[in-house]
């Protein structure tokens, strides 16, 4: 049988995306198998940020990166408001994840969802942004998305049409993926860096 | 730019053009329902997400909230109109010539202060056909794309920003189903002009039942199945042209009938004051009547 290959140009850009956003999506597994979930490889030293509902009360946990090679990450900081945690995996020099902005995103732009739901590693769902919730300030606060998500997706990236990491996929509300948006996320970076809570300094896009 | 981000930037901009049009409506408890804005002063929307009559307001895509009365709603195909209190300014709405499977479409609505978006694909489209109430459809039009808060009322539209129809929920159970534009304008102006969706009315109920073999041999062409009349309604066409309670009616119109819905499917607004031949079996005898098609009384609202 002959493989198909698509020749579709917005077929080949989902299939190179989705290849793309493998390399910094990682796979969190508790150590008791519990508190199974997604997360980013927000810098390539090897800062991870995930769901903080996917941590939970763990200190440590363990890494399935893109390329299914295993290691572990301890848990640096953990923002259960805004449902963030930061993690430092052991080992580095991983790829480097592009932040997108959040403000560029309007109804209907496509986005793009990985993750593992359910325990599937590295599935993909392709959809368009339902509506952006707004704080005062008219700052994102959190990206409704028309895509389809499961427990498992939780902490893993959504991306825009560029490959560029938009949001932190955290919660599903009346079948909407909501996710937190890159903005919130840097805030919370920004914040446990102020503490001393990161090893290094981790710069902020967006 | 990649093909993918073409086609993002293409359906951003669909929302954009497309979404002043949309309107929210507050007509029931909890979560408010989309509407088109139709004319300047009217706004479309579906039957079934107008649960009061009086106080219902509209919220403009600007953000203003603007008070409404409900001109007219036809059950059948789930359309109601809306008259706002003062006008408002009206984006153009393009339609669009057709629909096609696997054709890329979004679902707008407006559940509230913000314009939402779902992406999907027309699953099924079909020709004409009749809702379980009985409204005549133009297009069997069947969307694969989830179904949110504000869908019903919102609009379809082809990834050009042309729009195909206006979305509800209440016409099938098992899937989102969108009423073509042509039915939305149809029925929306004849509720204009008069306040309500005329329907033929004959006056009976019937049910399918098997003809003898010697009745079915004396039709032509055979036919094995009528309608047998099991309820008549006083006063009625029915029975005035002399039709009684267990004839069976084979033919209506030229055309012969097996099943109650078609007879339905004939009785159209169109038909209200004309005249139509129908043939019945009675005591084994096959005879032809004429009956005057009556319009239906004002039914009470379910």
């Amino acid at each position: 049988m002959t493989p198909f290959t698509s020749t579709l140009p917005v077929d080949a850009d989902l299939s190179g995306l989705s290849d793309l956003v493998r390399g910094w999506t990682v796979a969190l597994t508790g150590r008791e198998g519990e508190g199974k979930g997604s997360g980013v490889i927000w810098h390539p030293d090897g800062l991870l940020v995930s769901n903080a509902h996917v941590v939970g009360e763990s200190r440590r946990m363990r890494v399935t990166f893109g390329d299914g090679s295993e290691g572990e990450a301890r848990v640096l900081a953990r923002d259960d408001q805004r449902d963030i945690a930061i993690l430092q995996a052991d080992s580095g020099g991983h790829p480097d994840m592009p932040v997108g902005n959040p403000d560029a995103l309007r109804a209907g732009s496509i986005v793009l969802a990985l993750g593992h739901p359910w325990g599937v590693p590295h599935a993909l769902s392709l959809g368009v942004v339902h509506a952006i919730a707004r704080d005062r300030r008219g700052r994102p606060r959190h990206i409704a998305a028309d895509v389809r998500l499961a427990p498992g997706n939780s902490g893993g990236p959504l991306v825009d049409a560029t490959g560029r990491v938009v949001g932190i996929n955290a919660m599903i509300v009346g079948g909407l993926g909501v996710a937190i948006p890159v903005n919130v996320v840097s805030r919370v970076i920004q914040h446990a860096g102020a503490q001393g809570l990161l090893p290094y300094k981790v710069s902020w896009a967006a | 730019m990649t093909a993918l981000q073409n086609l993002s930037d293409d359906l951003a901009a669909v929302v954009a053009s497309v979404g002043p049009s949309l309107v929210a409506i507050h007509a029931r408890r909890r979560i408010p329902a989309s509407g088109l804005l139709w004319r300047p002063d009217i706004v479309v929307t579906n039957h079934h997400v107008i649960q009061r009559e009086d106080g219902i307001t509209v919220t403009l895509a600007d953000g203003t909230s603007v008070g409404a009365s409900l001109v007219g709603r036809d059950p059948t195909t789930d359309i109601a109109v809306l008259r706002l209190e003062r006008p408002a300014t009206q984006p153009v709405i393009r339609p669009a010539a057709g629909a096609r499977v696997g054709q890329i479409v979004l679902a707008l609505g407006m559940p509230g202060t913000a314009v939402t978006a779902a992406l999907g694909v027309i699953s099924a489209a079909g020709g004409e056909w009749r809702t379980w109430a009985g409204g005549r459809i133009d297009q069997y039009l069947r969307v694969d794309v989830a179904v949110y808060d504000g869908f019903s009322g919102g609009a379809l539209t082809n990834a050009s920003g042309e729009v195909i129809g206006m979305n509800s929920s209440g016409l099938s159970r098992a899937s989102a189903m969108t009423i073509p534009l042509a039915t939305v304008t149809r029925v929306a102006e004849q509720l204009l002009k008069t306040g309500r969706v005329a329907r033929g009315y004959i006056g009976v109920g019937l049910q399918a039942v098997r003809l003898p073999t010697g009745v079915a041999a004396q039709l032509t062409p055979p036919q094995d199945v009528g309608l047998m009349v099991v309820s008549l309604d006083e006063g009625a066409p029915a029975s005035a042209a002399g039709i009684q309670l267990g004839d069976t009616i084979v033919s209506f119109d030229g055309r012969s009938v097996t099943d109650p819905g078609e007879m339905l499917g004939m009785l159209s607004g169109e038909r209200v004051g004309t005249t139509a031949p129908v043939t019945l079996v009675r005591a084994g005898q096959v005879t032809t009547t004429t009956l005057t098609i009556g319009e239906r009384p004002r039914a009470s609202r379910r």
